[in-house]
């Protein structure tokens, strides 16, 4: 709290995240089987996850820490709702 | 000091998130596709909340960031497995 990171390095982070979005989000688009969309949008919530992270260090906000404890129960719910839906589908 | 170490942690865990990213489009296969995809970002994600709990340093932020870390590790080999799953009924068939 009483030294701030430069901000360089969190711009480099955000990059980087958003390299890791964007491949990701190939894969959601062009994945052959559903499967494959399921992983890809999974990896997205973890990504989403780690730029509110690096976001809160940006603004010097704690606050912003609350999100990624709602949104990994949330991601992991919707995969394992989507892929018991699949499962259940083709028995 | 403390500086330099959520520097490099935030780097680093970003680093192993992009490395999931590229295996994920990368490989061919499903089974490698979620080897690369699952859990490389839960590395990521624990470097990176280590990181930002060292730069606000306050008992609440540490006790939030360890109820994020159990969660993510607890979930990720269920989610992963339930795909997984979901994948091998439909080729059986």
């Amino acid at each position: 709290m009483e030294d701030t990171i430069p901000t360089m390095v969190l711009f480099i982070a955000f990059s980087m995240l958003l390299a890791a979005m964007a491949l990701s989000f190939v894969r959601l688009l062009r994945g052959p089987s559903v499967n494959d969309r399921i992983a890809a949008m999974d990896l997205i919530a973890s990504v989403v996850m780690g730029f509110v992270l690096v976001y809160s260090v940006l603004i010097n906000q704690s606050i912003y820490f609350d999100i990624p404890v709602i949104l990994s129960l949330i991601s992991f719910f919707g995969t394992v709702a989507v892929s018991t839906y699949l499962k259940q589908r083709n028995e | 000091m403390n500086k330099i170490i959520v520097s490099i942690l935030i780097l680093a865990g970003a680093f192993f998130i992009l490395v999931a990213a590229i295996g994920l489009v990368r490989f061919k296969d499903l089974y490698s596709r979620l080897h690369a995809g699952t859990k490389a970002p839960s590395f990521g994600i624990l470097l990176i909340v280590v990181g930002v709990s060292l730069f606000f340093n306050t008992p609440v932020v540490y006790l939030k960031g360890l109820f994020i870390i159990v969660f993510i590790y607890l979930t990720a080999p269920l989610a992963a497995h339930a795909i997984v799953k979901s994948f091998k009924g439909k080729n059986k068939k």
